[in-house]
């Protein structure tokens, strides 16, 4: 028999064995690893909470979550993240377009800059608005200054008592400065690889910036945007530290969902805390699904435009 | 005069990308760019479309007479086509033609059945009317190429700059689509410049040649022009294949080795270090010299293909050259490796800084 027919025709099937696969032993035991670790750090804890926020009856739940002070919290959340999001995902647009179809100086200090938020910790962020707008920080000031500039604006600021730091001003910034790396850093690669070829092509066909930015260069982003949304929103939502050190944590005024699971926690109140927690709990599994959805999607449409 | 370049710098940090480049291409001629990596011809035509612009000087760009120097890409009416043809893979192919239509403001867009009629027409002349629905990512390099084209040409542009139009295709289909390129040009007459860096495409298709070496223009003239009389060392080297000898000048002639050949004409100059240029087909391989001759050694023969290669080496200094025989030629002299022979020099070149023959 020549060496090669051995190789064809060889009658045990392990032999066929490609040299990447491990045997079924070792296979198992990777999986079973992985799935146990996922379920002591994630499906545990999931059930738990939701369990907890049941624990006593369905009735204690949904009175928990009519609550006055719960509410408040639902509403300034949502708050937050409806002008959050829609920010950070102009901003995110415009910092991935500069970054990836301009060449300028000082590009790499931005693309720092915008990891910025991801490198602090949020409780600082928090610290540095307290610092920059609180009753001691620049913005006191300047309501106590004696010969202000622009003494119209101080007027103003004192007739309405405005405030950032323990009020929902303050909110909003710590909650866009959180999550402002979220968009651009999805659609900073997505657009870099993407090149600026059809931005050129459309342009010598006579389109103009915004024609070339509708027509072109959205609907190349669309499905990495919406995937930036996605992420950009969960983390709106569900942010405590930042959050935390600016709200002053007034219930029924300052509060958001995760300062009041806290508020609930330390008073005692378990399964009131679980029965909130389990509003974003059930927010991070619609971001889940969403994002599965959205990467489906996106598949499937390089899929149909290579086979039809 | 429809495109006309004047004194046209561009430098990208300290690389100078076009040094004082002046071009002027007539009225629906069509114009190949020719030139090695680096030597600018992709940064004159993006210079052209308006996607760079020049450096701050005595720079100007006119088309038809009218200066488009300050005048942004989207407004110069010139189709440009990209070496990876830049489609919008998101548009179907009846969609991407017709992008520079539906892009136009509403007072000059035309009606969307006119948009329709434009871009069938178009379809059919590309050939690709049953693909009209497809999408760029399932075309062929070559259909994606000629949508590209027809894209450029719906708006019907003043010049149709090309970017290495067929560098990304195989041989096959990149001749296929030259001669395409030849036709559809005849039909059209548009004025259209092309960068490429094949000289043999350069040749082909073009009415005039111009070489581009670091960002200055080499050369321009007809393809026989530049292929008879290459202006430089460079022109000649980059249009083929080429043997070199160095020897030195002697009124009107260069010897090389013992040998005097004649270049026709007398310069002059004499007893100066000189090198001449001699295509591998101006050179003839005999068994007995009958005229000047050098002897040389047979190294090695290929006759695969329509011609036969032969490589010698000089008996006298050991420089190895090549030689091109036609089939029947090389049947005639059957040579083997390791043979002495004579070769007898034709169209002998000589270039030196001050003066060329």
């Amino acid at each position: 028999m020549t060496p090669a027919a051995t190789t064809f025709h060889t009658p045990h099937p392990v032999a066929q064995r490609r040299s990447t696969t491990e045997s079924p032993l070792v296979r198992r035991l990777l999986i079973g690893v992985a799935l146990a670790f996922l379920s002591v750090f994630l499906l545990v804890p999931l059930v738990a909470v939701f369990s907890q926020a049941f624990a006593k009856g369905i009735g204690f739940y949904f009175h928990t979550l009519s609550d006055p002070n719960a509410w408040s919290a639902i509403k300034l959340t949502l708050y937050a993240a409806a002008i959050a999001v829609p920010l950070n995902c102009v901003f995110g647009v415009a910092a991935a377009w500069a970054i990836a179809k301009f060449d300028f100086r000082g590009k790499n200090v931005l693309l720092t800059l915008i990891d910025l938020p991801f490198s602090v910790s949020p409780v600082i962020s928090g610290l540095i608005y307290v610092l920059v707008f609180g009753a001691q920080g620049w913005l006191g000031h300047y309501r106590d200054a004696e010969q202000p500039w622009l003494p119209w604006l101080q007027n103003w600021l004192n007739e309405h008592n405005f405030k950032i730091i323990f009020a929902v001003p303050g909110i909003v910034l710590a909650t866009i400065f959180v999550t402002f790396p979220f968009v651009a850093r999805e659609l900073i690669p997505l657009m870099q690889a993407q090149g600026r070829s059809e931005e050129e092509a459309a342009r010598v066909l006579g389109a103009s910036g915004w024609q070339t930015f509708w027509r072109v260069t959205l609907p190349n982003i669309k499905w990495g945007l919406l995937y930036g949304v996605i992420l950009c929103n969960a983390r709106a939502m569900g942010e405590f530290g930042a959050v935390s050190v600016v709200s002053g944590k007034i219930r029924g005024e300052t509060n958001t969902i995760p300062l009041h699971i806290e508020a609930l926690y330390d008073d005692l109140n378990i399964a009131g805390a679980f029965a909130v927690a389990s509003l974003l709990a059930f927010l991070a599994l619609i971001t889940l699904a969403l994002k599965t959805w959205v990467e489906y999607q996106h598949a499937r449409q390089n899929q149909t435009k290579m086979f039809p | 005069m429809s495109v006309e370049v004047k004194n046209v710098t561009k430098k990208f940090g300290s690389f100078t990308a076009l040094d004082n480049v002046s071009l002027k291409v007539e009225s629906g001629e069509l114009v190949a760019l020719l030139g090695p990596s680096g030597s600018g011809k992709t940064t004159l035509l993006r210079t052209i479309a308006g996607l760079e612009f020049p450096d701050p000087g005595t720079a100007q760009i006119l088309f038809y007479g009218e200066d488009v120097t300050q005048i942004p890409a989207s407004e110069r009416k010139a189709g440009f086509a990209f070496q990876h043809y830049a489609l919008f893979r998101h548009l179907s192919v009846f969609e991407n033609i017709a992008f520079g239509l539906r892009v136009r403001p509403k007072t000059t867009r035309p009606p969307e059945a006119e948009i329709r009629a434009r871009v069938d027409k178009l379809l059919k002349l590309i050939q690709l009317e049953p693909m009209a629905g497809r999408f760029p990512s399932q075309l062929s390099g070559g259909q994606r190429q000629r949508v590209a084209l027809a894209r450029a040409l719906a708006v019907e542009p003043k010049v149709l700059l090309l970017d290495e139009p067929f560098g990304a295709l195989d041989a096959k289909v990149r001749k296929e689509l030259r001669r395409w390129l030849r036709q559809l040009h005849d039909e059209i007459h548009i004025t259209t410049l092309f960068v490429t860096h094949d000289q043999e495409e350069a040749l082909e298709v073009s009415d005039r040649v111009a070489i581009l070496r670091a960002g200055k223009i080499e050369q321009i003239g007809t393809p026989e022009e530049i292929y008879d009389n290459p202006a430089s060392p460079f022109v000649y080297d980059f249009l083929g294949n080429v043997n070199l000898f160095s020897g030195r000048m002697k009124d009107g002639a260069v010897v090389i080795g013992e040998t005097e050949f004649s270049l026709g004409e007398g310069t002059g100059e004499t007893d100066t270090a000189a090198v001449a240029f001699v295509r591998p087909h101006d050179i003839r391989v005999t068994r007995q010299a009958n005229g000047p001759a050098l002897a040389a050694l047979v190294l090695r023969s290929n006759a695969a293909g329509p011609v036969a290669n032969l490589e010698l080496k000089r008996l006298d200094s050991g420089e190895i050259f090549n030689v091109q025989l036609s089939k029947e030629q090389f049947q005639e002299l059957a040579p083997k490796a390791g043979e002495p022979v004579f070769v007898e020099l034709k169209n002998v070149r000589v270039f030196s800084d001050d003066y060329s023959i």
